[in-house]
This record gives C-alpha cells, structure tokens and sequence, in this order.
C-alpha cells in the first residue's frame, strides 16, 4: 500500500493505529478483508523514521503499535498535498500476457487460442464474483463505487481478450 | 419561380409515393361533386319539359269540357268524389250541351281552339292486361290548337288508335300491337304525346271528367282512336263528354280566365282548366326527384367529407414526418402549409372536373322523367354559375379536411416531427377500468377504439348517414306501400314512383358503397395504428384472432352507435323531405334487419381487412418489425 | 428427458432465406436448463442469440430441431398453443421495455392476468404485489412517460412474472440503461433468482452476463463456449484494486 495512502488518513486528525485501520476498512468495504492489517504499522513505523509523522504513546499504555497516537508533520502535510494533485494512474500490465501469447505461439509451447480462453473464463469468474460483491452493497455506498470500477476494468480487459482471441484466431487461420 | 417548381415537386413527389389513397380521395370528392351537379342541373328543369311538350304540340291554353248530367247533383268532380249518383239505380244521363262549350269559343281574349272532340270510358287490355283508359275520338292531328305529337309510328286510321306514350310504355305496348276497348280489337298505329292533358298515372289529377267508378282501376290512360269509334264505345253508362281547347291572347291569364267561367253550381257548365294547373300536376314529380337528388348529394357531400377526414387523417403520421424534414431543411411554416394544402385542392380540383363531367353525363338518365312530357335536359342547362359553384364545394371540402391537420402539421416542433411522434393516443381511465371486466376480444377492442376517439366519431357520423338515408327511402317506399299519393291500383307500375325509386335506389347504393369503403379504411387505419400494441399483446399471449375481434369490436360498436342514431335521423329526414305527402313509418322489422344486416356487414368487413391487416405471421415476424 | 430439466432444446435451427440469401441464425443449439437456474448466452450482435430466445420462449418457430418446455413440444405447437404458453409459461423482457405508453405502471402489470382470464380484482391484487416486489409501489399510478428507464425496465419484469410464468426471458434487458438503472435491474434478477425462478439472459455486455450460474457463448449461430460462473474464482478482489495480498 502506498505511504501516501496512510499519510492522507491522518490529514483528518491525528488517530491511533487501530482507528486507522478501521476507516481503510470501512473505506475498501468487502475489499478490506484483503488488506494486510500489519502493512499499515510497518507503514506507520517507516513513515515515523522518515519524519512525516510523528508520534506519541497515550499515557500509561504499553508500547504497542496499535495504541500509539500518530500525527502529521509538516513536511508530512506536504507530501499529501502532492500526492493528492498527482495526477498519475495506475499501471496497466497488458504486455505480460501479450508475450505471453507470443513466447506460446513462436516456440510451439502451448496454443495461444487456449491460454486466452482460459484466461477469459478465469476473467468471468472474477467479473461475476465482483458484480455479484456490487449488487450486495446498498445503492451509492462508497464502497460499491469501488466494486464498480473494479467490474468496468474487468469488462475492459474481457473486450480485449475477445480481441485477442479473434485476431489470434485468424492467424491460425491463414497460416492454414 | 423557384419556390413555385419546389412546391410542385414536392406535391407530385408524395402524390406518387401513396397513388392509392390520392385515387381513393380522388373518388371520394367525385360522388359528392357528381350528385351535386346532377342535383344542380335538376333545379334548372323544372317545368321545362312540360313546356317543350306544350310548345311542340301546341299546346292549349285553358281546357274545357263538358259532361253528360245525372238525375241528381253528380257532375263533373275528381274521382275521389264519383260515386254520387241518386240512390236507387243509375239514372237515365242527359247527354251534355256542346252548346255550352262551343260558346266559349267567341269568348273574349280567346284567339284560337280545337275541337270539340267527344271523349269516354272504355275498359282497355293490353298484352293480358286489363285497364281503364279514357278514349278521345280525333280523325286528325292538325288543328289551331292541341296538335298531339308523334314520336312513334303514324296517326290512326280506322281500326286503329293512338296511345299516350307514357300509358305505352307502363303497358309495353307500341306500333303494331294489337289491343281491344271494350272487347273490341284494335291495332296500334303510334304513340304520341300531349299538353292538354297530364300524362299517365295523373289524367284524373285535375279532375275526370266522367264517372269512372263503373271502369276498372282507378289511373286510366289515354288513347286516341277515331271519331266515330269513339262514339261508338260509349254506352248508357258512359256516355260521350266533349272537351274543347283553347287558346288566349294572354297565356298567363289562363289562371283567372278559368276561374272565372268555373261553375260548380250549374252540373251542366263546362269544366275549365288552365295550362299552369296541367303543368304543376307534372311538376310534382320533378319536384320530388329533385328534393331526392339534392338531399342525396348533401348525404353524400357530408360522406364525402367524412371520407376525406379519414383518408387525410390516416396520412397524418407520414405528414408530420414530412413537415420535420422540410423543416430540418429550412422550409417555414408557410412553405410547409402551402405545400400541404396545394395538395389536397390539386386532388380537389380533378375531383371537381371529373365529377362535373360525371354528372352532366349521368343527369340525362334520370331527368328523362315523366316520359310523357318531351325531351330530356340538354347541355346548356350547366351554367357557368353552376360549374363554379360545384368546383366551390369541392374545394371547400379539400380545404375543410385538411386545414386541421395541416395546421397541426404545420405547428409541430421539428425535433418532435422527425422523431415520427404523431399524436399520443389519449387515456380514459373509466374506459380501462370498465375494459378490464370484459371479455379479451372486448377488453381490447374497447381499448383500441379509445385510443383514437376521434376516429370511432368519424365512423358514427358515417353510418348515421348513410343509415339515416336508407331509412328515408324505406319511409318513402312504406308511404308507396300504403297507398298514398301514387299507386297504380291496376297493378301497372307508375312511372312516378318506379323512377322515384330507381333514383333512390341509386342514391343507396352509392351511399352504401362510400360507407363501405370508408370503414374498410378505418378499420385498415386502425390496424396500422394499432400494429405495436397488436404485436405486443400477442407477445403476451393473445391469440391473433383474439386481435382480429379486438379490430373488429373497435368497428363495431361506432357502427352500432351510427345505426341506431340514424333511424330517427332518417325519419326525421323524410318528414322534412316528404313534400305534403303523408307520413309513414316503416315496419318495426325491416329496421331492426337493417340495423343488424348493417352491424353483420360491419363486423364481416372490418374482420376481413383486420385479418388481412395484422395476417398471422409468427409473432416474432411480427415483433422484429414493431418491437425490435 | 429428466425432472431436473425445465427447458430442453435439441437441434434447434432457423434459417432465413434461400440459395445465395440463405442466412442460418441459428444452425444447431442443444440447450438444458434446470429449474432455478440463471442461464446467460452471450455473444456479439447478430449471432443467432435473439433469435434462439424468441424460439425457446414461443415467440417464433424453429426451422429444425424440437425443443421442449416442462415436458410440451414447442415446436410442434399451433398457434394458439404457443399463444397460451406466451401467455402462461413464459415471461419476456425486451430491450425496448415495450409498455403500453396510455396505461398506467400497474395496469401494464396486470394485462398479462387480464389476458389470461382472470377477475380484475385478482389480476389487481396480483400485480400490486409484484410492483411491491420490484420496489415500485409509490409508482404504480405513474404513467411510463413518468418514469426513468430503469424504472420502466422494472415495471416490465413485473408484467413478465404476473402470471407467474415456468421462466423469464429476457433480450438485453439493460441495453438502455445506465450504470445506476443496470444495478437496479440486476438487483432484481438476482431476487428473483434467490426465489427460485428460472431466469434465461440473453446480452453481449460481460457484466451482465457474468451474474448468471452458467454462461454460454455464442457465435455464428452455434454455442461455443460454457462457463460455470458460481463457486469461486482462484483470485482475490482485492488485488484485482491494486491492494497487494
């Protein structure tokens, strides 16, 4: 998880560890279940020795993660200000697979046409898994925003298998 | 000049694209314009024959005669009022005083006369036949005056006689024939007419001038025969009158001059009466039929405009769809109108022509009336202010049925128009709710027929027209039936009402055939209208023919609406209509025939062109052409 | 033929045309779908996949082939029988919703019931339920003028089910709808799957499909693909957001 992330949870106020966890949690929704708890500490811990926040054991607790009050530190407030106005976007990782079709095709070693199809269905069986999470959330939750985006990007990469698989098939074809 | 060619293109472009519905309208507009000019052409007849009759014969200005008297106060009088003769057997006549009549030659203000020539009763068979006919004795045709005029065969000669043409043709007799008079043979040398008296059926109209209640039936005919014949045939019971013409020096004061001498106080007194009296009795059924064309061309002029409505209404949606497109070009409301209206008076004005044409060439038919009087009308009795006045109508009609929609057209926003959104169909919640009780044929029917409300006020107004005119005639034929006014009781028919009914025939037909056409297009409108909510209600399981009765019901009940309001509609018809004749109502049956006869043909029609309309395709056929 | 089966299709062709113009749009299609299932047939516009619907579902009739419904013969039906099973066995959903635009969101519902033969008040009482069912209730005097697409959609599925129909079909049900309006919908279908109603989809939006239990692809007029889409998948969501495992 990027540090950003957690920096711009405590813009709000400074919060103890577990009161961060929880809004992620809240956040992500059904997708919080995923997220590793023990990420954030040692997120926590690195951005603490990095100087952008800092932070403070609540009186007569022990020396816990969870129990520590963190705060942001100017330069800290800073670098969310960036991270906020970035306007950068998540990578796509389409040329793995697309070479993995070519390796497939060059050196004989598996029928392209069969790696897309199975792909696809595995692409199915998520999209229907996500539509299915979507459909549960209550309309105009936050969290069901997330799950749409997540089932339009699915849709978006099913398109291009299909692409695939008729471009792949012609190949086939008119090697025939 | 330009927006001129642009308009033109346009109207023949949509005229070509749709030539069945222009055709249809085109025939619409005709039969209203054809009655009417026939109607029109009619009014311009009115005595006219009378007066080509009396102006080829010569016709006598005021006739006279004289008659045998009685033991008691019998004499002259009309038929109605023979049977006065003294109580206790016939009386020995007294034969009449020629030198009464002959008096009233030196009359003064008489210029000319003819005659006088003896006339009497005897009974007449013709082709098995029995009948009365009254016998004038003449050896010659010229005279000064009353010169009857042959338009068959020659005149008589001994053994032989003449017959009144319009007596000729109810017997179907003509030269060479042969027949008897009281039993004795004679042969047919010709047929002639004349002014002096009324033609066949009418001769007693004016008064008879002899006891007839002895001689079978009671509408003699006349026939000439020689002089002495005659005489010959007259006998103890009907004895010989002499009647006398005459002619003045003022024709129009034949009226005042008989009137004058008219004396019903001396039995023994000739019995005047003058030209205008003759020809009003003929007038009568000219009038009649007449007031028959006229009314039917108004009937037909208000189907015509029904008509009109519904061929242009059922053009609407395309319409709209045009008017969007020449307004997404850039056309204005006004070019849009312009073009619209051009159009229909284009459409107006070939109907106008042709139905002119029509009728100028149809009214001789019917107006060779009365066939004893001569002639019938000929062309110059279309005047230019009659021409125009047809070609009016018909135009008014056009301009009438198409400014609404044009308007309307006109009105719409383009966006609206192009997207093809003709009128909504309208909502009646109590209808739905009142529907849903009913059985599915009822329930969508209703349903349908909502839809369009003004579609089903066409349809009524349609069939109370045409119901109202056939009730008419059938009040006319129950007025012919009982008697009153014009029978023949010889059972020969009478040529008044035989052409009376003829014309109304006609006028039925052509009624008939306008509704007819009018409800095969509303119901074929209809089924158009209705193709998406017909697919769709199929897709949920209605059956088509469930949908067909549906059409049907959405006919039916306007049409039951129109028949039942045109039964007073058309009584109240004939009584405006009936001229003085008597009132009668046709029997309680033939109307409940016709109301269901007219429901019958209704449903049969509308089922047929629903059928043909929605045909039963496959639903999905049918869903990927409305639904897809 | 076995209880579990609902709806069986075997062989199904239709063809269109003739000679040089012959079309196949559907050339061969075997099909078994069990009560309760959602089945899903996906594949790109003019694959034979409408078609095949409005065979299975009555609406048209086959060239070759036999398909049965609960145990009737489709294929070898009259008219008037495939209008009674349009009418009874069958409930369809178009894309275009296909309301009647002059009756109100619940006397659409209730024509089916109508049609049928019921009393007005049953058809009523049957169609103010489905209107609750579908969260449409304070609409039900609303003309479809009146309502947003998805809205419209709803009232549609609702006259589809009054005459509580052995499967629902329906043709790219949210072809019109936006994002918002699709939720809606599928939220709906996926009720109606939890009460056991039988439920055959016919798309070629992933999304969609993707809800059913079992998805078949098509092309060209024949299946070529099945899919089993319920019990799990090998991924996370999560990563599927970008959250690292």
């Amino acid at each position: 998880m990027r540090q950003e992330i957690v920096l711009a949870m405590l813009a709000k106020e400074p919060s103890h560890g577990y009161e961060l966890r929880a809004r992620l949690g809240q956040a992500l929704g059904p997708l919080g279940d995923d997220m590793n708890a023990g990420q954030i500490y040692v997120t926590l811990a690195r951005l603490e020795k990095a100087g952008l926040v800092t932070c403070e054991r609540s009186a007569g607790l022990a020396d816990r993660p969870d129990r520590k009050v963190y705060e942001l530190t100017a330069a800290g407030q800073q670098r969310v200000a960036g991270w906020l106005a970035e306007v950068s976007w998540p990578r796509p990782d389409l040329a793995e697979f697309h070479l993995k079709l070519v390796a497939a095709a060059a050196g004989k070693l598996a029928d392209p046409l069969a790696i897309v199809d199975a792909q696809r269905r595995e692409l199915l069986r998520r999209l229907s898994e996500a539509q299915r999470a979507a459909i549960a959330e209550p309309a105009a939750s936050t969290a069901g925003l997330l799950l749409e985006g997540i089932v339009l990007r699915l849709q978006a990469d099913l398109r291009w298998l299909e692409a695939c698989e008729r471009n792949w098939t012609g190949r086939k074809e008119s090697k025939q | 000049m330009g927006r001129i060619a642009l308009v033109g293109r346009l109207v023949a472009g949509n005229l070509r694209r749709r030539p069945v519905e222009a055709m249809l309208l085109l025939l619409a507009i005709v039969a209203a314009t054809a009655t009417l000019t026939i109607g029109l052409i009619l009014s311009g007849v009115t005595s006219r024959p009378y007066l080509r009759t009396r102006a080829a014969t010569a016709g006598p200005d005021v006739v006279a005669s004289v008659s045998p008297t009685f033991g008691g106060p019998t004499g002259p009088g009309s038929s109605s009022t023979a049977g006065q003769s003294s109580p206790g057997g016939p009386a020995t006549p007294r034969p009449p005083d020629v030198a009464l009549l002959t008096a009233l030659e030196h009359a003064p203000g008489v210029t000319g006369h003819g005659g006088p020539y003896p006339l009497t009763w005897a009974t007449m068979r013709a082709h098995g036949l029995a009948v009365a006919a009254e016998v004038e004795g003449r050896d010659q045709v010229a005279a000064q005056v009353d010169r009857p005029r042959l338009t068959a065969g020659s005149w008589l000669r001994p053994g032989e006689v003449v017959v009144e043409r319009a007596f000729a043709q109810a017997l179907g007799v003509a030269p060479g024939d042969s027949i008897t008079l009281n039993g004795r043979p004679f042969t047919v040398a010709g047929i002639a007419v004349t002014a002096a008296f009324s033609p066949y059926p009418q001769i007693c109209a004016e008064g008879c001038f002899i006891d007839t209640s002895a001689i079978p039936g009671n509408d003699p005919g006349l026939v000439w025969a020689t002089e002495a014949a005659a005489k010959s045939l007259a006998s103890s019971g009907e004895p010989v009158n002499y009647y006398l013409s005459l002619k003045l020096a003022n024709p129009a004061s034949a009226d005042a001059f008989a009137n004058v001498r008219d004396s019903t106080s001396n039995p023994a007194a000739p019995f005047l009466v003058s030209w205008q009296h003759i020809s009003s009795a003929d007038g009568k059924v000219v009038t009649n039929e007449q007031r028959i064309l006229i009314v039917g061309s108004w009937l037909l002029g208000l189907l015509a405009v029904a008509s009109v409505a519904v061929l242009v209404g059922g053009r609407m949606a395309d319409q709209t769809r045009r008017v969007g497109l020449i307004k997404a070009v850039g056309g204005t409301p006004g070019l849009i109108a312009v073009v619209l209206l051009t159009e229909y008076l284009v459409l107006a004005l070939i109907a106008a022509v042709a139905g002119l044409v029509t009728g100028r060439l149809v009214a001789p038919l019917l107006t060779n009336l009365g066939s004893g009087l001569l002639g019938a009308a000929s062309a110059p009795s279309l005047t230019v202010s009659r021409v125009l006045l047809v070609i009016a109508v018909a135009l008014l009609v056009a301009v009438l049925a198409t400014l609404v929609p044009a308007v309307r057209a006109a009105r719409t926003s383009t966006v609206r128009a192009l997207a093809d959104a003709a009128r909504p169909p309208k909502r009646r919640s109590w209808l739905i709710a009142t529907s849903a009780r009913l059985p599915v044929p009822l329930l969508l029917g209703l349903r349908v027929a909502a839809r369009r409300p003004r579609r089903g006020v066409l349809t009524t107004v349609s069939v109370a027209i045409t119901i109202s005119g056939i009730v008419a005639v059938l009040c006319a034929h129950a007025v012919f039936d009982r008697g009153f006014g014009v029978t023949t009781v010889s059972g020969l028919p009478d040529p008044r009402t035989s052409r009376l009914s003829e014309v109304m025939l006609v006028l039925t037909i052509m009624l008939s055939t306008l509704a007819a056409v009018n409800a095969v297009f509303i119901t074929w409108a209809t089924a158009l209208d209705a193709r998406h909510s017909s697919a769709l209600t199929r897709a949920l399981g209605a059956t088509s023919e469930q949908v067909t009765a549906s059409l049907s019901v959405a006919q039916v009940i306007p049409v039951l609406v129109g028949a039942l309001l045109g039964i007073p509609g058309g009584i109240e018809l004939f009584r405006a209509v009936k001229n003085g004749a008597n009132m009668a109502y046709p029997p309680a049956w033939w109307l409940v025939l016709l109301v269901l006869g007219t429901l019958v043909v209704a449903a049969v029609l509308t089922a047929i062109t629903a059928r043909i309309g929605t045909r039963r395709r496959p639903v999905a056929e049918v869903l990927q052409a409305e639904l897809a | 033929m076995t209880d579990t089966t609902l709806l069986r299709a075997s062989g199904v062709c239709k063809r269109y045309g003739s000679g040089d113009g012959l079309v196949r749009a559907v050339d061969g299609v075997d099909l078994e779908v069990a009560p309760g299932e959602t089945l899903s047939i996906m594949g790109p516009s003019g694959c034979g996949k409408s078609t095949l619907l409005h065979i299975l579902g009555g609406l048209d009739r086959p060239s070759d082939g036999q398909v049965w419904l609960a145990g009737n013969r489709l294929d070898k039906m009259g008219e008037r029988g495939l209008a009674r099973l349009r009418r009874d066995a069958v409930g369809f959903v178009f894309q275009a919703f296909h309301l009647m635009d002059e009756l109100t969101a619940i006397e659409n519902v209730e024509l089916p019931a109508l049609l049928a033969g019921h009393s007005p008040r049953a058809a009523r009482r049957r169609a103010t339920e489905l209107l609750d069912q579908t969260g449409l209730a304070d609409r039900a005097k609303f003309l479809p003028t009146a309502l947003s697409g998805g809205q419209r959609q709803r009232v549609a599925i609702a006259r589809a089910l009054a005459n509580e129909p052995l499967v629902v079909l329906a043709d790219e049900p949210t072809g019109n709808l936006d994002s918002e309006a699709t939720l809606d919908v599928l939220r709906l279908f996926d009720s109606l799957h939890q009460t056991g109603q039988t439920l055959i989809i016919v798309t070629h939006n992933s999304r969609i499909a993707a809800t059913a239990d079992r998805l078949i692809s098509m092309r060209d007029g024949v299946f070529v693909d099945q899919t089993r889409l319920t019990g799990g998948s090998t991924g996370s969501l999560g990563a599927l957001a970008g959250l690292e495992g």
